[in-house]
């Protein structure tokens, strides 16, 4: 595995060092909507999410979701591609607000809530941070339950 | 105008962030001790890189959402290029997990076909030992009673000689010769060994432990109706015409189901949907006749011609043992099988089974039962 990571971590380093400008554009201005680089996050989000559902359908055609551990990790995959769609939303709400009024200074910074979409900024934000713990405790509790139980030996 | 403190949105991420690290640390450990358990397993190995891309994840994630934080709220324009970099990975490792997801979906369906066909040929090679030992208990049951035959036979002819002479002795010897009395016990105990004889000939003959009184349109029906779901799932309409009077005949009824099973499920895997298999049952003189005939696409003449061959099969992953096995069931009935196929128009097999175990009927005397027209509907 780790000869594996040593392989791969310097062909990607390679492949983008190479690449043409116009590739690299998710590294430019990723976060400023409207860019290339902008559609591409965005995209990746949705991807993500798509993922996610498809691998939550996977194991209930697979009838996995009799054991515990498969459970939990469908919990875990449900709530990340929940988070995916509000990442969506609170990416394009962060990036398109203009001119945020913050008021104080340091710890002290205030945000001035303007408008819906400055609400949705910081709603989504708290979202951003709080939704992706229980997601990967999940995800750490179903690979835990599955070394543990004989669910673990499906494809024995 | 209401203002709400940022503090908390930064203390949520970066402690949520570092949450996230450790937990995606302890769920790489975990997946590595799957790995370790069964290295061949594809989901432990898909569960493996997917921690690792969560791991990759939980750092540039970090990184990059701290560095935006920090380059719009603390105003430390410097930190762009790395907010840049990173965060240009963290839309990477997306697509990363989502690809690994995806590829996994590819990975489970070839596992659950490879799983499904596992269990296939299990079931039919257990199937195929099963009717294996059947076979050859019979096959020695029927050596056994042609030897028993042959024997009897074979002690009949001088006990026949033995009986005559004693009788002649004992017309040309007087009342009261002594010797009169031995050539009566030598004819009484000729004939006793000649009715002992004739006892053990009417067993050998019976064959009572494979055979049995059976009615053919009875054992039709209960393998029918154990296939049905298999053609229903290919909604492939079953026309089941059974003889109207009892087809009773001395069968073996459960190598028949085995050979009939067989049959029709040849028919279903050579029918498309919407197709129609016919079974037909009927009495042809003194035989039994079964006919099995599909709308499939059939097979070319010089297929059919190999048909019965040992291990000659179209089917991948098939045995080429199946028509071989429903031949010698046949054989074993003193029956004839005889199988007609035009391609794109399907396929008639018909078995005549004897009611009684007659001498076997030439193969040339029977044409198949019906050509392979498109069955009447139900």
């Amino acid at each position: 595995m780790r000869r594996r990571i040593f392989q791969i971590c310097p062909a990607v380093f390679i492949l983008v060092l190479l690449s043409p400008r116009y590739v690299l554009a998710q590294w430019v201005t990723w976060y400023q909507f409207g860019t290339e680089g902008s559609y591409v996050h965005e995209t990746a989000h949705v991807l993500l999410c798509l993922s996610m559902l498809s691998f939550i359908h996977e194991i209930f055609h697979a009838n996995l979701q009799k054991f515990r551990g498969f459970r939990l990790l469908v919990w875990a995959w449900a709530i990340l591609a929940f988070w995916n769609l509000d990442a969506f939303i609170g990416h394009w709400a962060d990036w398109t607000l203009k001119n945020p009024v913050i008021l104080g200074q340091g710890w002290g910074r205030r945000l001035a809530m303007d408008d819906f979409q400055t609400w949705l900024v910081y709603v989504t934000k708290i979202d951003h941070s709080v939704l992706l713990v229980p997601a990967f405790y999940l995800f750490y509790r179903g690979l835990k339950a599955l070394v543990q139980e004989p669910g673990g030996e499906f494809h024995d | 105008m209401i203002s709400l403190p940022l503090a908390p949105l930064w203390i949520l991420e970066y402690l949520g962030s570092l949450l996230v690290l450790i937990l995606n640390i302890l769920s790489l450990r975990l997946s590595q001790r799957l790995v370790a358990k069964d290295p061949e397993n594809a989901l432990w190995l898909f569960l493996n890189w997917l921690a690792i891309a969560f791991l990759i994840f939980a750092v540039t994630h970090m990184a990059s959402h701290t560095m935006h934080d920090l380059i719009t709220y603390w105003n430390l324009p410097n930190l762009a290029l790395a907010q840049r970099i990173f965060g240009g990975f963290d839309t990477v490792i997306y697509v990363a997990i989502a690809a690994i997801t995806l590829f996994f979906h590819r990975i489970q369906r070839l596992y659950l076909r490879m799983e499904t066909d596992h269990h296939h040929l299990e079931e039919t090679s257990h199937e195929i030992l099963a009717l294996n030992r059947e076979m050859e208990a019979l096959v020695m049951e029927r050596t056994m009673s042609e030897m028993a035959l042959g024997m009897a036979h074979g002690i009949r002819n001088p006990l026949h000689v033995i009986g005559g002479f004693s009788h002649r002795l004992m017309r040309k010897t007087d009342e009261d010769d002594p010797s009169r009395a031995w050539a009566t016990a030598i004819a009484e105990e000729a004939r006793r060994i000649e009715q002992m004889v004739e006892r053990f000939e009417n067993l050998a003959l019976r064959k009572t432990a494979f055979f049995a009184q059976e009615d053919l349109n009875v054992i039709v029906r209960s393998t029918l109706d154990l296939l049905l779901p298999e053609l229903r799932a290919k909604s492939i309409t079953l026309v089941s015409e059974p003889c109207p009077e009892p087809l009773v005949g001395r069968f073996n009824k459960h190598l028949l189901k085995v050979a009939l099973a067989h049959l029709v499920r040849n028919a279903v895997e050579a029918t498309r949907r919407g197709g129609t298999v016919l079974v037909r049952t009927a009495r042809e003189q003194q035989f039994a006749v079964l006919v099995i005939q599909d709308t499939g696409r059939g097979m070319p003449q010089e297929v059919v011609e190999k048909v019965f061959v040992p291990f000659y099969t179209t089917k991948i992953g098939g045995t080429g043992l199946g028509m071989v096995f429903v031949r010698q069931i046949v054989d074993e009935h003193r029956g004839v099988i005889t199988l007609e196929s035009k391609v794109g128009r399907g396929t008639t097999v018909t078995i005549r089974l004897p009611h009684r175990f007659t001498d076997r009927p030439e193969l040339d005397e029977f044409p198949p039962a019906a050509p392979p027209e498109a069955p009447a509907a139900p």
